[in-house]
């Protein structure tokens, strides 16, 4: 569009049209062609008409009295502001105006309804910069061009010959009333390269010359983030607002015409100042909490660096300008700001740069050590907002990033040595379920010993909060670990190095130690509970990441919860609990057989006990028995309860009592059951479900209630012998895999 | 509270030891799966709370230092903070800094004024050297900072003066987190100023813009006054110490502060029964020192029946020097520089958050 915009205006305008490429011109020939055709077609189209009128008439043409100039301005202005004018026509008539060839009164009638269509054509705007430096146009006219090319500037077509004559432009500055919108251009032109010593100085000349003016300070601050060691500059908090608006005059039509267009062009009127300035109104006692600001750094002594170009990332507003210039960004004076910036940390991620980090690190570090650790600000510190503020911040970081920071880490393991456990608690609970892979050597001392003192000595909620905490931290552990598994191909022997400086077999034994250790929290805090079915569903989550270990994340281990866990979990009186369970086993049983296939294949010595087999073997028979084949409390299983004891409670038939019949979680469902399979019936027998088909529908019935994870259980752990003829119970398979 | 930090695990060594190695990352091949923000422990290291140091020996400073900028340095009291290290800190760059320090704090005093740097302002601002104070060849060389001020209606010949002065120190830095740290930085963890808050406060808003560090206040707790009394009253019989006063604070309600001064004599003799006589004559041990601290305060209960231990140990304060519980200290002996600023140093890299 652009292109062909530009070609019929190369044919109508001779001056130029340099501007096309060599290729591009070749490549264009075609359209050329096809473009002279339709123009012959159109020789009638008035406006094209009165264009090439604007474009050939002589200087000195009288315009008072002057009918055909006035029918064919009022042909353009027409066109100009209801569609928008096209490139070429733009470049014509703004020659027109700013060349004075009809005087001052056309040239301002004639801006006023200069309304782009789609783009301006750089060269018109460098051309009309030429004649505002060699012809007498009247001031207030001038103004009017630099509010017009301010207000055009995102359409123009692209700035590197503009950004060629800053030097022209800058001179202009020193004229009183351009001065403003002088500034507002150069700084839109300003690129490290044009800050100069000597521009420094005029400005600064001026400024003691008109005072602080605002767009001064404005341009100057620019100038200060390409060349701090050029200019020194503090904002005053009331001139952070940028530059004014010089649209008044088209953006009606503007907004018109882009209306009518649809057009793709943003023309993002509105340039306000990107470089957020920090506030000084913040009492100093936070300082520390501070995100700085985005300033670029003063650190360029070699003369090299300072004619690269660079990009500072003040002024990186947009993803596809981080993209377009990547390499040549530079990264700010204070690590700590980027923590403000998405875009910023997008970068970091990219940067693999060792300082960039330390430096990040120790800002952070700092930051947090002073906030909870020294306490240096007063009492009482902490649970001030701006704490609040800079943790939320870090975990958006941290989620974003997907990875702790060292010296969160650090920080985290001091403070739960002295945290009461509810200061900001979901925010350390969140930090802390990102810290990396801790070595099983320390992992006891660093996170397990304060962490077991802040368990047992808090309520409930804390209690499920740290399953939580620990559930997440080891699904990001587990998480890095498929990652980079699957980076390294599938060669996953016991002696490759994972990015964490830590051998495989060395994850496994965190992992281990951190499996274990919520094993062992959660079998005591249920007993302190009394099997609390809230802190129940916490730990049924964490061992539903557990159960997984192998097939999910390609982790040969498997761990299975211990008898404090299972137990509970299986005599629990919500049924949820026990479908979970169910749910768990399954899985179990799945990473189970498909780790002894893969041992069977691969001839490799997996890490899998035969301890672990049996304690799964141990869970699953004694759980089919116990469920399925209503047998308990006999000789040899797990619970085992003298006989004269069970015949003192009076419990009739007390091994049926935890069958799917039964057991308190389901016995509702049963009587439910009941109801509906024998409507008439006045008396209860729960044990006529058992026979028949009543088992089969029970069981149905049972799975429709939304007991999936029972559901697999039994499908996948007990083998039905018994055929559609016979009626008996099945039976549990109680060997599913054999150790 | 700080008793607990400082006995403390400070895993920091491995953060900066343990990167991640370059080849692993030359070989990544997408951006998505880095963890290279988190150095990810291996051995955490202690740092370790010195149990032990040696004696402190009278040693004549000037013949290392230029006696002229020693002078600078004793006699005043000075307000102590840790910086993080410095990124990207050069000494051969110390005019360059000078002049854009003044200019910042010209222009963060007028607010909205921009300022050209290196044209003559109201403030002089002078960074030097202080050669000679750094003990290992890892100790970075202290800067020693000072801003003059132009009296405004003053005549032209007149001396600048001096309205704040400051340096930036390492002595006898520990040698493994020296080490750990990239050539970029240079730590220089204690900051010593003396003059008014809101310079302090702008120099260090510059050093944090400019060098991408943080400044954090340094106390002295009490076990560190502890060694500082102990330190000073061994020096008795090189140079009187004239007194030895501590100052508690015991927390009654209101809060009552206990001021103690000891004879110099009896000072130092108590102290030299403390000396074990095993230890080699050039070591010093935390049990000598508490049992000294004990001792003083064990005599005071007799006449008293006031238990010092109770309360917090605040300030102490010989000839040699004084130092205050807030992070203040004054050295007013020339010959003891050293083992004064090592022990500050320690407390610095304490502080030091990786």
């Amino acid at each position: 569009m652009a292109k062909a915009a530009n070609l019929s205006k190369s044919d109508l305008d001779s001056s130029s049209g340099s501007d096309l490429s060599v290729s591009s011109r070749t490549s264009n020939r075609s359209l050329r062609v096809v473009e002279k055709e339709r123009r012959k077609n159109e020789a009638g189209d008035p406006f094209l008409l009165a264009l090439k009128y604007f474009s050939e008439v002589e200087a000195g043409t009288p315009c008072i009295g002057n009918d055909v100039l006035e029918r064919n301005l009022v042909q353009v202005e027409r066109v100009g502001l209801s569609r928008g004018l096209p490139p070429e026509a733009i470049s014509v008539m703004l020659d027109y105006a700013m060349s004075l060839r009809m005087g001052g009164m056309m040239c301002v009638r004639v801006l006023k309804f200069l309304i782009p269509a789609t783009m301006v054509p750089q060269e018109a705007v460098v051309r009309a910069v030429a004649w505002l430096c060699v012809s007498k146009i009247a001031i207030s006219t001038q103004v009017l061009f630099l509010r017009w090319v301010l207000t055009v500037f995102d359409m123009i077509d692209s700035k590197d010959n503009l950004r060629a004559i800053y030097g022209f432009i800058f001179h202009f500055v020193t004229e009183e009333n351009l001065s403003p919108y002088i500034c507002h251009l150069l700084y839109l032109l300003t690129r490290r390269e044009s800050v100069r010593p000597f521009r420094v100085r005029k400005l600064l000349d001026l400024q003691t010359k008109m005072g602080r003016q605002p767009f001064l300070l404005l341009l100057l601050s620019l100038y200060k983030v390409f060349c701090p060691e050029l200019v020194a500059l503090a904002l005053p908090s009331r001139m952070r607002s940028g530059f004014k608006n010089h649209n008044s005059t088209w953006k009606a039509a503007l907004s018109a015409v882009q209306k009518r267009n649809n057009s793709q062009v943003s023309s993002d009127i509105s340039l306000t100042l990107g470089v957020k300035h920090k506030t000084n109104s913040r009492k100093r006692k936070y300082h520390h909490l501070e995100v700085p600001s985005l300033s670029s750094s003063v650190q360029r002594n070699s003369p090299f660096s300072s004619s690269r170009k660079v990009f500072p990332l003040e002024q990186l507003h947009t993803f596809p300008q981080l993209l377009d210039n990547l390499h040549r960004i530079e990264l700010p004076s204070q690590m700590g700001s980027l923590l403000g910036s998405s875009l910023a940390l997008c970068y970091l991620d990219y940067v693999q740069d060792d300082s960039a980090f330390l430096r990040l690190n120790f800002w952070l570090g700092h930051a947090l050590h002073e906030e909870f650790l020294f306490c240096s600000g007063d009492g009482s510190s902490g649970s001030s907002s701006g704490a609040l503020h800079l943790l939320n911040r870090l975990l958006s970081t941290q989620h974003f990033l997907q990875e702790g920071f060292s010296s969160t880490e650090g920080f985290l393991y001091k403070f739960l040595n002295v945290w009461d456990g509810s200061l900001l608690r979901p925010q350390i609970l969140g930090l802390l379920s990102g810290i990396p892979v801790v070595p099983s050597s320390c992992i006891n001392q660093l996170l397990f010993e304060p962490l077991v003192q802040l368990f047992f000595t808090s309520t409930l909620f804390f209690k499920c909060s740290v399953i939580d905490c620990l559930n997440n931290m080891l699904l990001k552990w587990l998480t890095w670990h498929s990652v980079y598994a699957l980076e390294d191909g599938l060669d996953i022997s016991f002696h490759s190095h994972t990015p964490m400086n830590m051998t495989l077999s060395g994850f496994m034994d965190s992992v281990v130690e951190l499996v274990r250790f919520v094993g062992r929290l959660s079998a005591v805090g249920l007993q302190l509970e009394g099997c609390h079915s809230l802190l129940l569903s916490f730990i049924l989550d964490f061992y539903e990441t557990v159960c997984d270990m192998f097939l999910k994340y390609g982790l040969p281990l498997v761990v299975m919860p211990p008898v404090g866990v299972f137990y509970p979990a299986l005599f629990a009186t919500d049924p949820v609990s026990l479908d979970r369970l169910g749910y768990i086993m399954y899985r179990y049983k799945k990473n189970l057989t498909s780790a002894k296939c893969q041992q069977q294949e691969t001839k490799q010595a997996f890490h899998i006990s035969r301890q672990t087999y049996r304690e799964f073997n141990h869970y699953l028979s004694f759980m089919v028995s116990c469920l399925w084949n209503s047998k308990m409390f006999l000789p040899g299983m797990a619970i085992e309860v003298d006989q004269e004891l069970l015949s003192l409670s009076k419990v009739a038939e007390p091994w049926t009592s935890f069958d799917l019949i039964h057991h308190p979680a389901f016995l509702g469902y049963a009587l439910d059951f009941h109801h509906k399979c024998w409507p008439e019936r006045k008396e209860m027998d729960l044990n006529s479900i058992k026979a028949g088909k009543q088992w089969d529908w029970y069981l149905e019935f049972l799975f429709s209630q939304g007991f999936q994870g029972l559901q697999q259980f039994v499908q996948s752990s007990i083998t039905r012998r018994s055929a559609a003829g016979t009626n008996d119970q099945g039976q549990g398979d109680r060997q599913p895999t054999n150790s | 509270m700080e008793e607990r930090n400082s006995t403390e695990e400070t895993p920091r060594n491995n953060a900066l030891a343990q990167r991640r190695s370059k080849s692993y990352r030359q070989s990544m091949r997408s951006c998505v799966e880095a963890t290279h923000l988190a150095y990810t422990s291996g051995l955490l290291t202690a740092l370790r709370i010195p149990r032990s140091r040696k004696a402190p020996k009278s040693c004549d400073i000037t013949k290392q230092v230029d006696p002229d900028q020693v002078a600078l340095l004793v006699k005043k009291e000075w307000q102590l903070s840790y910086v993080t290290p410095l990124y990207q800190f050069r000494h051969t760059q110390l005019k360059s800094y000078s002049k854009q320090l003044s200019a910042f704090i010209v222009s963060e005093k007028q607010q909205g004024l921009a300022i050209e740097v290196g044209q003559e302002l109201g403030f002089k601002v002078n960074f030097s050297v202080v050669l000679g104070l750094a003990e290992t060849d890892k100790d970075a060389e202290t800067v020693f900072i000072q801003i003059l001020s132009k009296q405004a209606f003053s005549a032209k010949d007149d001396a600048q003066k001096v309205v704040w002065s400051g340096w930036l120190t390492c002595v006898n830095g520990d040698l493994d987190y020296l080490r750990s740290l990239p050539l970029e930085f240079v730590s220089l963890p204690l900051f010593c100023t003396r003059g008014p808050e809101s310079l302090t406060v702008l120099v260090k808003s510059w050093f944090e813009k400019t060098f991408d560090c943080c400044f954090g206040p340094l106390g002295i707790n009490s076990t560190n006054l502890q060694w500082l009394a102990s330190l000073w009253t061994g020096c008795h019989p090189t140079i009187n110490i004239q007194y030895l006063k501590l100052v508690w604070t015991l927390p009654t309600l209101p809060p009552m502060d206990v001021t103690y001064t000891v004879h110099p004599q009896d000072a130092w003799e108590l102290w030299d029964s403390m000396r074990q006589v095993d230890t080699t004559e050039d070591s010093i041990s935390i049990d000598e020192v508490t049992g000294f601290i004990k001792g003083l305060q064990s005599h005071f209960f007799r006449h008293f029946r006031i238990d010092l231990s109770a309360g917090s140990l605040m300030q102490i304060s010989t000839a040699l020097g004084s130092s205050h519980h807030s992070g203040k200290i004054k050295i007013a002996s020339p010959n003891y520089i050293p083992t004064i600023l090592q022990l500050l140093t320690e407390c610095a890299l304490l502080k030091m958050p990786i």
